[in-house]
């Protein structure tokens, strides 16, 4: 028995060429549900309400998106190298908080508070880096234990108190409309591009989708997980501490993150990053379709804002939207 | 016919032809953990353009010898001689300098990436200013060539690796070897996890790589896939090298006798 006669054989495929109807329905949702269901918020709402749809309004919506969408970005890198950075909520209270002792409190300058909070926000991350890739804690746990400590020093800051930023510099400069469009939105746009261009289009792309996926490959092949490790956890703090510099300059004073009355919760960026189709086990995810995600929960909280529905509302459909998340990558797993 | 372009560029002369020289070459090569000596004093020569397999009981010392061999492992004492020139191999870099490339047992593939994507994981092409940014077009070429020369009954480069069966995920992970440059190809129980007609295609990439003039060290359990691809069987027992023979002088009976036969020998010992 000659092993030729094996290989004159015809692999046969897997998988049949005609998928049955239903399975078509299901890819289809899992691929482009995303955006229907953005497209469709956002004509329901335009419909019910008339200014809805007007360019100030869209304006809103994107500069509103700017917090979350800029800290799912970072959020999302991470993941997609197989890390859960739960630090993201400390990480923006010690922005905050810096920006406003700093800024307001202690009089520095603009440039010199922006350095000072990206320092901190390297050092967190470093944090980070060493409990996960040296002392090989999960992420999940490592970051969130961090979290709870980067929440605690930013309190014990301000003891508590909401600093109100009334020098004129930080909103000048950080609430300024270049062409009509204020500058949060524009940098979004910017992170994201380059964050796609990132996973894309580099060596560090290629490199963080495969530590995601499969770390041991990756070390075997050569890839610098350690480096590539450490850049995912410092573009995810650098990313929050940007997002966050925005959200407090719109505020007009420290924001109280971490509490009830948070701006964002790490459920929303769960949320966001999971309908974007990123997975919690890592090795995959398109940050384009993030964007998207943020869209569609700004836009809900927008609408129903705008309606006058009640916070219980709007909290209620965030936490299906979440449950709803989670339960999509798990489907999105299990096919593959 | 094989293009110039992939034959192993760590070829240093015309010296070495095709199944005189040995390409690599181990003496008295010892290695021991504590007080277990896992390969001792072993004395091996594997000629250059051929497949040589090497088999052995379950703790034989096989895979410790591939492993001092691609650096995995670091010497207890003894030597390596690689193109007749004693090396140095301190780890899998210095191996992979000399052409030396293991393929991993559990091939160590990215499934969510496709075919490029892993044949090239680690050492990406890039252009453009610094070499910020991948060559896909280059590499996408590359892969396409070096799996046509394989003769690699892939679908397509572009193909995501969990979509492929066990064979053909072997071809990527040879391929791979191949494209870092390659030319002692190492593998490990290749066979072992696969269906009859994906071992067919994984003993015919065997053949093909050795037509081109690479050497291949099988390791492997199956003595029928040994007379079906290899040139030259070595056989080790306890650490120990108990013997080479070229395929053409020996027989099935003697192999098996060689490895079983050593055992009884031991035991009577005892």
């Amino acid at each position: 028995m000659s092993y030729e006669r094996f290989s004159d054989v015809q692999t046969v495929s897997n998988r049949s060429p005609v998928q049955p109807f239903n399975t078509r329905i299901v890819d289809f949702f899992l691929e482009n549900g995303l955006y229907v269901s953005t497209a469709a918020l956002f004509i329901v709402f335009a419909v019910l309400i008339p200014s809805f749809s007007s360019l100030e309004s869209i304006v809103n919506i994107l500069s509103s998106a700017a917090l979350k969408g800029i800290i799912a970005a970072g959020f999302t890198i991470a993941l997609i190298a197989g890390l859960i950075d739960a630090s993201v909520v400390g990480v923006a209270v010690v922005t905050t908080v810096l920006t406003g002792a700093l800024f307001q409190g202690l009089g520095w300058s603009l440039p010199a508070t922006l350095a000072a909070v990206a320092g901190a926000a390297l050092l967190m991350a470093l944090l980070n880096f060493v409990l996960v890739a040296r002392v090989r804690i999960n992420s999940f746990v490592a970051t969130t234990a961090t979290s709870g400590l980067f929440l605690a020093v930013g309190l014990a800051i301000t003891g508590g108190q909401t600093i109100t930023i009334t020098r004129p510099e930080l909103q000048s400069v950080l609430l300024n409309r270049p062409l009509g469009i204020p500058i949060a939105v524009w940098v979004l746009l910017i992170v994201y591009v380059a964050a796609y261009v990132m996973l894309t289009q580099t060596r560090l792309g290629a490199h963080l989708y495969a530590i995601g996926a499969n770390p041991t490959a990756a070390r075997v092949t050569g890839v610098p997980v350690g480096r590539a490790t450490l850049i995912a956890f410092v573009l995810c703090a650098l990313g929050t501490a940007l997002g966050t510099v925005f959200a407090t300059a719109r505020a007009g004073s420290t924001l109280l993150f971490g509490t009830a009355f948070s701006t964002f919760d790490l459920s929303e960026i769960f949320t966001a990053v999971l309908l974007g189709g990123s997975s919690l086990y890592g090795g995959s995810g398109k940050i384009e379709r993030n964007l998207v995600a943020v869209l569609f929960l700004t836009i809900l909280a927008f609408g129903l804002q705008l309606l006058g529905a009640k916070t219980g509302v709007w909290l209620v459909l965030k936490g299906s939207a979440f449950v709803t998340a989670i339960l999509l990558d798990v489907i999105r797993q299990r096919r593959q | 016919m094989l293009e110039t372009s992939l034959t192993p560029k760590t070829i240093s002369s015309a010296s070495y032809q095709s199944g005189q020289d040995p390409i690599l070459e181990t003496r008295a090569l010892c290695k021991s953990f504590g007080a277990v000596q896992a390969v001792r004093s072993v004395d091996w020569s594997v000629r250059r353009g051929e497949v040589c397999a090497l088999l052995g009981d379950n703790g034989a010392g096989k895979s410790t010898l591939i492993k001092l061999v691609s650096g995995a492992l670091v010497p207890s004492s003894g030597e390596i001689l690689v193109r007749g020139e004693r090396a140095r191999i301190t780890g899998p870099a210095d191996a992979l300098k000399l052409g030396i490339a293991p393929v991993y047992q559990d091939l160590a593939l990215v499934e969510s990436r496709n075919v490029v994507q892993n044949m090239f994981l680690g050492g990406e092409l890039t252009h453009g200013p610094f070499g910020w940014f991948l060559d896909h077009a280059r590499m996408t070429r590359e892969a396409q060539r070096v799996l046509a020369e394989m003769r690699s009954r892939i679908p397509s480069a572009q193909e995501v690796v969990r979509k492929l069966s066990g064979g053909q995920r072997q071809a990527v992970a040879i391929a791979r070897t191949l494209i870092r440059g390659g030319e002692i190809i190492i593998m490990d129980e290749p066979t072992a996890a696969l269906g009859v007609e994906q071992t067919a295609e994984v003993l015919s990439l065997i053949r093909t790589l050795r037509t081109q003039g690479r050497t291949v060290i099988l390791i492997t359990h199956n003595i029928s896939h040994v007379f079906e691809v290899a040139d030259q069987i070595s056989v080790m027992f306890r650490g120990q090298m108990v013997g080479t023979r070229r395929i053409a002088q020996t027989t099935h009976e003697e192999v098996v006798s060689m490895i079983v036969g050593a055992r009884r020998d031991a035991l009577s010992e005892a």
